[in-house]
């Protein structure tokens, strides 16, 4: 039986949520892209991701309704999320592009002009009414127990057992993040599409020019 | 300010964000329909809805907004 008892995120856990987006933003590099597209520092993000989750606005990537948290003892060991696509009509992008807009301040609105036309290259869309997987993050004194794949997999469970015309489980992993990738490939996602830039420029604001799409097949049982 | 002046400084702004010089807007379209409206693109549109119609919308202003239409209503009633 595991150790962990894996329950739904709440406002207090958004400062292991900050934690998990931001680590997983990074996918093992220092790049931080809320850092580097926007122009603040790793503490600056902290407080506008800190700001953006109490919002507790549902449907994207920064909603505090899309991540799982596991515990282990009492403590927080990991989380990650997950979200239906398009599940009230309006994309994920858009919800969280208007949170963006909303909580950062103008000057972050004007780096990300110059930015913009260049990360694009990376830009995958998302597909409605499936399950996108997003951030996932262990604790470091909890790694090597296979946590982030029992995270991954409950997130599932639970999204497509409230969702069962959902068919199909999407993510979007940057290539550099090699223990992700063989997660995924351990949970049976294939691999879709892989996108690549050629503007060596990207790397100052991303962590990898190669980002993968994987997905999974839900089985109907 | 009328429906078609709106659109007009909207076709504007969209296009410009998204560098898609022949996109045609339409009360029905939306993020899915066109590429490279992401996260970050349309952060940059409502920016600059903002400052183009010296508006500021509301958190709750902004996520009633389920395609274009609903945008130009929005815009509509804080003019």
């Amino acid at each position: 039986m595991s150790e962990f008892i894996i329950r739904n995120a709440t406002i207090n856990d958004i400062p292991l949520l900050v934690d998990t987006i931001i680590e997983a933003e990074k996918s093992g590099t220092d790049v931080l892209s809320y850092s580097s597209i926007f122009g603040l520092s790793e503490e600056e993000v902290r407080k506008y991701l800190n700001d953006i989750l109490y919002e507790e606005i549902d449907g994207c990537e920064l909603s505090v309704s899309s991540f799982i948290v596991a515990e282990c003892n009492g403590k927080t060991a990991g989380a990650v999320s997950a979200w239906i696509e398009g599940a009230e009509g309006i994309p994920s992008a858009v919800i969280k592009g208007n949170l963006l807009n909303y909580s950062l301040p103008k000057r972050c609105i004007e780096n990300a002009v110059r930015v913009n036309e260049i990360i694009r290259d990376l830009d995958i869309e998302y597909f409605p009414n499936t399950i996108q997987l997003g951030a996932g993050y262990v604790v470091s004194e909890f790694r090597g127990k296979g946590l982030l794949g029992l995270l991954e997999s409950e997130i599932i469970a639970r999204l497509a057992q409230t969702n069962p015309n959902v068919k199909q489980v999407w993510a979007q992993i940057f290539y550099c993040n090699i223990p992700s990738i063989r997660t995924f490939e351990k949970a049976n996602f294939e691999l879709v599409l892989t996108k690549e830039s050629s503007n060596e420029e990207i790397l100052k604001y991303l962590p990898s020019n190669k980002k993968v799409l994987m997905k999974k097949e839900l089985v109907v049982k | 300010m009328e429906k078609i002046e709106i659109v007009k400084n909207l076709t504007v702004i969209f296009r410009s964000v998204l560098k898609n010089d022949s996109l045609v807007l339409t009360d029905e379209l939306t993020a899915n329909d066109v590429d490279h409206w992401d996260s970050l693109s349309h952060m940059l549109i409502i920016s600059e809805i903002e400052n183009k119609f010296s508006i500021k919308f509301k958190l709750k202003d902004l996520n009633k907004m389920r395609n274009v239409g609903d945008m130009i209503e929005i815009i509509s009633s804080k003019l």
